[in-house]
C-alpha cells in the first residue's frame, strides 16, 4: 500500500508546520490555564501524539479506498450524531460530546472530515463545468443534514463551520449567477426565520454585540472588550510569557480554548501574531498549491474542501477575537485546547498530504 | 476523451480554487493590518485601558476564632500587624530593587531572594510577603521611602497573641505557614502559599472552625493597585470563640507548680470529663515565632535537650511505677483471686521464681491486707498478686482500666502507651516473656508504658466507680465533635468482669494512704476527703541502679501522684508527675495537694 517512492513525497514540510503549531499551543494552553485544575497542557500533548498517529494512518490508505467508503463513513457520522441527540448527556449546556475516559470527544468535529470525503466522492464524476439545480441539491442536503443535527446539539459554533463547506462546493463545482441570486435569496429569508424562531437570546445578543461592541460592556460584548484590551495591551513585544495580565486575571473565560489567540497577541505582541499567521499563510499556501497538483477530481476537491476548512476556522477565529466577527465558538485550529478540533485538522491535512504523494500513480 | 480521468481537463475547477484562495490572503493582509492597528497604533489606548481594567481578586481572611477559658479569659486572640510585600511588576530592575529594600529592612540579599523565589509561581503583580511582624519604626521607615520603593507596600493583617505567652501553651498550640505538602492536602483546598495554620494543640485540632469562612473581595485597580472600583464583595465571617473547660487559675497555678522541674499537672473535673487543666513544664511562648520567616526561635526549642515543645500530658511516656497498683487491686478483685481478707506478710524482700524481689521498705511492712498494702505502697503484696494473675489477665484489665490506647482527649499527637503482653514481646523483640517480667509489671515497672493523661482518666475512672469518660478541653457541645473519637464505651459497670463494690476496696486505700499517715500524705486538704496513689519510678534499669547505688551516687526516681477528692460524691482528679521528683509521697503529692485545695477554694467562691 506505501512503498519507499510513495514516502519520499511524503510533505514533510506540512506536518513540520502541523507540529509546530500544535506544540506551541500547548506552551500557551499552559500560561492561559496554568492555575486552573486539571493538565490541560499534558492531555494536549497526548492528543498531538493521538492525531500524529492518526495522520500516519490515514496516509497508508490510497485516499481513492478512502473516497470509495465515504457514504459508510458519512453514515457512521451521521448515526454517532443521532446518537448523541438520543442518549448523549448534558455537558456545558450541550450534546456534542461522547465521554472516552476522561477525554471528551466531538463528533461533529470528525463529521467534517467524513463530509469532505462524501462530497468529493459526489463530484468526483461531475464533469460540467457548471451546478446543476439537482446537484446543488444533493450536495446542499448532505451537508444540510450534518448541520441540522449539530444545530439541535445546540452547538451554533461548529455548525458555522460546516457553511464554507457548502459554500465552496458551489463555487467550485460553478454556481451560475442566477443561482447565485436565489441562494442569497435563500439564506437571507432563512436568517429572518431563524433570527424569530430558532437563535437563543444569546446568540443574537452576540450578533448585536457585533454591530455596537460597546453598549454592554458587562455583558456580551465585555468579553470582546477585554480581548481586545488584551491584544491591544501586548503591543509589539507583549508582556512576556505567564505576564499578560488580562490573561491571567479572569477576565477572558475560555481563555484557553476560542480566546487563545488573545493570549498569544497579549504575552507576546504583534511580533508573535505575525509569527503564528505567518505559519498559518505558509500552511495554508502549501495547501492551496496542493490543490492543482491532484491527479483527479476527487483529489481537487479534498485538498481545497480541506484548505477552505482549516483557512476559514482560522479567519474566524482571529477575526473573532478582536471582535470583527460574532463570537460564534469556532476553536482556533492547532493552537486552542481541544482534541477533536486538533485530530480533525490533522486528519484534513493528512488528506491533503495524501493526495499530493499520489498523485503520479496510474490509474 | 471525456471519460479518461488522465485527461481530464481540471482547469476551470483549478482556477476557481486559485480565485478562493487570493480571497484567503486579501484576508490575511487585511486582518494583519487591523492587528497592527490595534497593537501598535492604538497600543497606548489599550494598554491605558489594561491598566485601568484589572481586576485584583482578595480572599477576606476573617480574624481567626479567639478561644477562652471557661470563665471567659481571653487565652488567645488577634492583634494588628504589618506585613511589608513586593510586588515584583512595579520595579523595573527586580535585583536592584532586592539589594535596596535588603537595606532599608535589615535582611541579608541571599535570604530576600529566597523569599521571594518560594512564590515565584504566582504572576508579577502579586504581592509577595517578605517580612510581617513589622514594628511602628520599620513601618515608617518604609513609608518614607515609598517613592524610591513603589514595589514595596505594607499590608496590615490581623496576627495570632496569646496574652499570656507561655500559659496553657501545649493546649493552645501554635501557628506556622502552610507548607507546600500540606498545601496538596484536601483538607486545605482553599489555602494559599503565605497562610498561617495550626500546626498542633487546638489551632491544630480545631483548625477548620477557628480560621472562620472566608470572604472575597473583587476590585477594579490600576496599575499600582490603587482601587477604582468593587465588583463582587463577599464579607468574612470569624467563628465564635472556642470556650474551654481550662480554668485560668487552675491552669496558672498548676504551671507555677512546676516551674524549675521538668513535668506535668493535670486537673480533671469528674463531673463532665472537662480537663481543668494540664501543664507540661518546660513550655516555650508561641508569639516569639508566629511569622512566616524567622523560626529559629522554633528551631532552637526543637533541638533544645528538655523538649520544651512536646506535651508531656499526652506524649510523655512513663512508667506507671506504684500508681499502676490500684490497677492491679483493681484486677485481683475483679479475678476473684483477692478479697478484701487476703494479706501477705511482707519481710522487705521476697524470693519469686528464683529471683529475689525487695520491698520499699527496708524492715518490710508486716502483715498486709489490700488496703493497708495501698496504704503503705507495699511491693511485697502485689508481687504476690502478680504471681496468682497472669500477664495476659493483667493486660485486659488495664486496657479495659484505660491503657494502652488513647483516651480521646481533643488534642493531636495523643500517644497510645503500651501494655505489654508475651505476643508483643516476641513481636518487638523476638523473645518469649519471662515470669519474672510479670512481677515487675505487677508494680509498674518492666516494658509498661503509660502517659499522665491517661493515669488521670484512670483515677477518674476509680474515683467514677467504673465510669469512663474521655477528657475534652473544648465546653462547646456537640457540633465540633472530633472525628474518629474513640469508641466511648458505654458504661463499663455493664460487663460482667467489673464488679462496682470493688472500687470502694482500692478507694478505701487511697483515702487511708492520704489520710492515714500513708504515702500520699502531703496531699491531704482538711475537710477535703483527698483519696490517692503515689509512685516512685525506678528510671534506669535494675543492673545500672545497683551499680549507681555501689558508687553510692544517688538515684532520682520520677515522682508520681495522682488522686481525686472528695472521696464520696467526686469532683476533681489530679494526677502529678514530676521527673527525677524523688519519692512520690515527697514531691508529687504536696503539689497535688496545692491543686486540691486552690480547687476548693475556687468552688466556693463560685457557690
Amino acid at each position: 500500500m506505501i512503498n519507499r517512492n510513495l514516502l519520499m513525497e511524503v510533505d514533510w514540510l506540512l506536518i513540520g508546520i502541523l507540529l509546530l503549531n500544535s506544540l506551541l499551543g500547548c506552551l500557551f494552553v499552559y500560561s492561559a490555564s496554568h492555575h486552573l485544575t486539571g493538565p490541560y497542557h499534558l492531555r494536549q500533548i497526548l492528543w498531538i501524539v493521538v492525531s500524529l498517529a492518526a495522520l500516519a494512518a490515514i496516509l497508508v490508505v490510497d485516499y481513492k479506498t478512502l473516497i470509495a467508503y465515504a457514504p459508510f463513513f458519512y453514515g457512521a457520522g451521521i448515526l454517532m450524531l443521532v446518537g448523541l441527540l438520543v442518549g448523549g448527556r448534558l455537558i456545558a449546556g450541550t450534546k456534542s460530546w461522547f465521554r472516552v475516559a476522561s477525554l471528551g470527544f466531538q463528533p461533529s468535529e470528525l463529521m467534517k472530515v467524513f463530509l469532505i470525503l462524501m462530497l468529493a466522492k459526489l463530484f468526483a464524476d461531475y464533469r460540467r463545468n457548471t451546478l446543476s439545480a439537482a446537484m446543488a441539491l444533493l450536495s446542499g442536503g448532505l451537508v444540510g443534514m450534518p448541520l441540522v443535527l449539530v444545530v439541535m446539539q445546540p452547538d451554533l459554533g461548529t455548525a458555522v463551520s460546516y457553511l464554507p463547506i457548502f459554500l465552496s462546493v458551489f463555487i467550485l463545482a460553478g454556481m451560475s449567477r442566477k443561482m447565485a441570486v436565489v441562494l442569497l435569496l435563500l439564506a437571507i429569508g432563512l436568517a429572518i426565520l431563524s433570527w424569530n424562531v430558532f437563535l437563543h437570546d444569546y446568540q443574537k445578543q452576540r450578533l448585536m454585540t457585533l454591530i455596537s461592541p460597546g453598549h454592554d460592556p458587562q455583558g456580551a460584548g465585555y468579553q470582546i472588550q477585554q480581548s481586545k484590551i488584551a491584544i491591544g495591551s501586548g503591543g509589539l513585544l507583549g508582556k512576556g510569557f505567564k505576564q499578560g495580565s488580562q490573561s491571567q486575571l479572569n477576565f477572558l473565560p475560555a481563555r484557553h480554548t476560542d480566546f487563545i489567540f488573545a493570549v498569544l497577541g497579549e504575552e507576546r505582541g504583534f511580533v508573535g501574531i505575525l509569527a503564528v499567521m505567518g505559519a498559518f499563510f505558509l500552511l495554508l499556501f502549501r495547501l492551496f498549491r496542493t490543490v492543482p497538483l491532484a491527479r483527479d477530481r476527487a483529489g481537487v476537491y479534498v485538498v481545497f474542501l480541506s484548505a477552505v476548512l482549516i483557512s476559514f476556522q482560522f479567519l474566524v477565529n482571529i477575526l473573532m477575537v478582536v471582535g470583527l466577527f460574532p463570537v460564534a465558538g469556532v476553536p482556533l485550529p492547532l493552537l486552542s485546547y481541544g482534541g477533536s478540533s486538533l485530530l480533525t485538522t490533522y486528519l484534513c491535512v493528512g488528506l491533503a498530504i495524501n493526495v499530493r504523494m499520489r498523485r503520479f500513480a496510474n490509474v | 476523451m471525456a471519460d479518461n480521468p488522465i485527461y481530464e481537463d481540471l482547469s476551470p475547477v483549478q482556477k476557481r480554487a486559485k480565485k478562493i484562495f487570493v480571497a484567503v490572503e486579501i484576508l490575511f493582509v487585511f486582518i494583519l493590518f487591523y492587528y497592527w492597528k490595534i497593537q501598535i497604533l492604538d497600543y497606548r489606548m489599550y494598554w491605558k485601558l489594561a491598566e485601568q481594567n484589572r481586576i485584583r481578586e482578595t480572599v477576606l481572611i476573617p480574624p481567626r476564632g479567639l478561644i477562652t477559658d471557661r470563665g471567659g479569659v481571653l487565652l488567645a486572640q488577634n492583634i494588628g500587624s504589618f506585613t511589608a510585600s513586593i510586588i515584583p511588576e512595579n520595579t523595573p530592575n527586580l535585583e536592584e530593587s532586592l539589594a535596596g529594600i535588603g537595606l532599608l529592612l535589615d535582611i541579608p540579599l541571599d535570604e530576600l531572594r529566597r523569599r521571594v523565589e518560594r512564590y515565584g509561581r504566582q504572576p508579577a503583580f502579586k504581592a509577595v510577603p517578605v517580612k510581617d511582624n513589622l514594628n511602628l519604626k520599620e513601618v515608617s521607615r518604609i513609608e518614607a521611602r515609598q517613592l524610591e520603593f513603589p514595589e514595596l507596600v505594607i499590608v496590615a493583617e490581623p496576627k495570632r497573641f496569646y496574652p499570656f505567652g507561655s500559659r496553657a501553651s501545649h493546649l493552645l498550640g501554635y501557628l506556622q505557614e502552610i507548607s507546600v505538602a500540606e498545601l496538596k492536602n484536601e483538607a486545605f483546598h482553599d489555602r494559599h502559599l503565605g497562610d498561617l495554620i495550626g500546626k498542633t494543640g487546638l489551632e491544630a485540632e480545631y483548625e477548620s472552625y477557628l480560621v472562620g469562612r472566608s470572604g472575597r473581595l473583587v476590585e477594579i485597580v490600576d496599575s499600582r493597585g490603587r482601587r477604582q472600583g468593587e465588583v463582587e464583595r463577599r464579607d468574612s465571617q470569624s467563628s465564635p470563640p472556642l470556650e474551654l473547660n481550662l480554668d485560668f487559675d487552675l491552669q496558672a497555678r498548676a504551671e507555677d507548680l512546676l516551674a524549675g522541674r521538668e513535668g506535668v499537672a493535670v486537673v480533671l473535673d469528674l463531673k463532665s470529663g472537662g480537663v481543668l487543666a494540664m501543664a507540661s513544664y518546660p513550655n516555650f511562648d508561641p508569639n516569639n515565632f508566629i511569622n512566616r520567616f524567622t523560626p529559629e526561635e522554633w528551631k532552637s526549642l526543637v533541638s533544645r535537650p528538655d523538649f520544651p515543645l512536646e506535651n508531656r500530658a499526652i506524649r510523655g511516656l512513663y512508667a506507671p511505677g506504684s500508681i499502676f497498683k490500684l490497677t492491679m487491686g483493681l484486677a485481683g478483685l475483679n479475678e476473684g483471686v483477692i478479697d478484701d481478707r487476703t494479706s501477705v506478710f511482707c519481710g522487705g524482700q521476697v524470693t519469686l521464681y528464683g529471683q529475689s524481689f525487695s520491698c520499699w521498705a527496708e524492715g518490710g511492712h508486716g502483715s498486709q491486707n489490700l488496703t493497708e498494702a495501698i496504704r503503705n505502697s507495699c511491693n511485697i503484696f502485689f508481687y504476690n498478686l502478680g504471681k496468682k494473675l497472669s500477664i495476659d489477665d493483667i493486660a485486659r484489665h488495664a486496657e479495659l482500666y484505660g491503657f494502652g490506647h488513647r483516651t480521646g482527649i481533643d488534642l493531636p499527637g495523643e500517644k497510645e502507651g503500651l501494655v505489654p503482653t508475651p505476643e508483643w514481646k516476641k513481636a518487638a523483640r523476638n523473645a518469649p516473656w519471662f515470669p519474672g517480667e510479670t512481677i515487675s509489671v505487677s508494680i509498674g515497672q518492666g516494658p509498661l508504658l503509660v502517659t499522665p493523661l491517661q493515669v488521670a482518666a484512670h483515677t477518674g475512672f476509680i474515683a467514677l466507680r467504673g465510669r469512663v469518660f474521655t477528657p475534652r478541653l473544648l465546653m462547646s457541645p456537640g457540633f465540633l465533635r472530633r472525628s474518629g473519637a474513640p469508641r466511648l464505651n458505654a458504661d463499663l459497670l455493664l460487663r460482667e468482669d467489673i464488679k462496682r463494690h470493688n472500687f470502694d476496696k482500692i478507694i478505701r486505700g487511697m483515702w487511708e494512704s492520704v489520710n492515714r499517715q500513708g504515702t500520699g500524705r502531703g496531699a491531704r486538704v482538711e475537710g477535703f476527703d483527698v483519696c490517692g496513689k503515689t509512685g516512685s519510678t525506678q528510671t534506669v534499669s535494675a543492673l545500672t541502679a545497683d551499680r549507681l547505688a555501689r558508687q553510692q551516687r544517688e538515684i532520682k526516681t520520677h515522682s508520681w501522684f495522682t488522686g481525686f477528692a472528695p472521696r464520696d460524691d467526686p469532683e476533681v482528679a489530679v494526677t502529678i508527675l514530676v521527673e527525677y521528683g524523688g519519692m512520690g509521697g515527697e514531691t508529687a503529692a504536696p503539689l497535688a495537694g496545692e491543686l486540691f485545695a486552690l480547687y476548693r477554694r475556687l468552688m466556693s467562691g463560685k457557690r
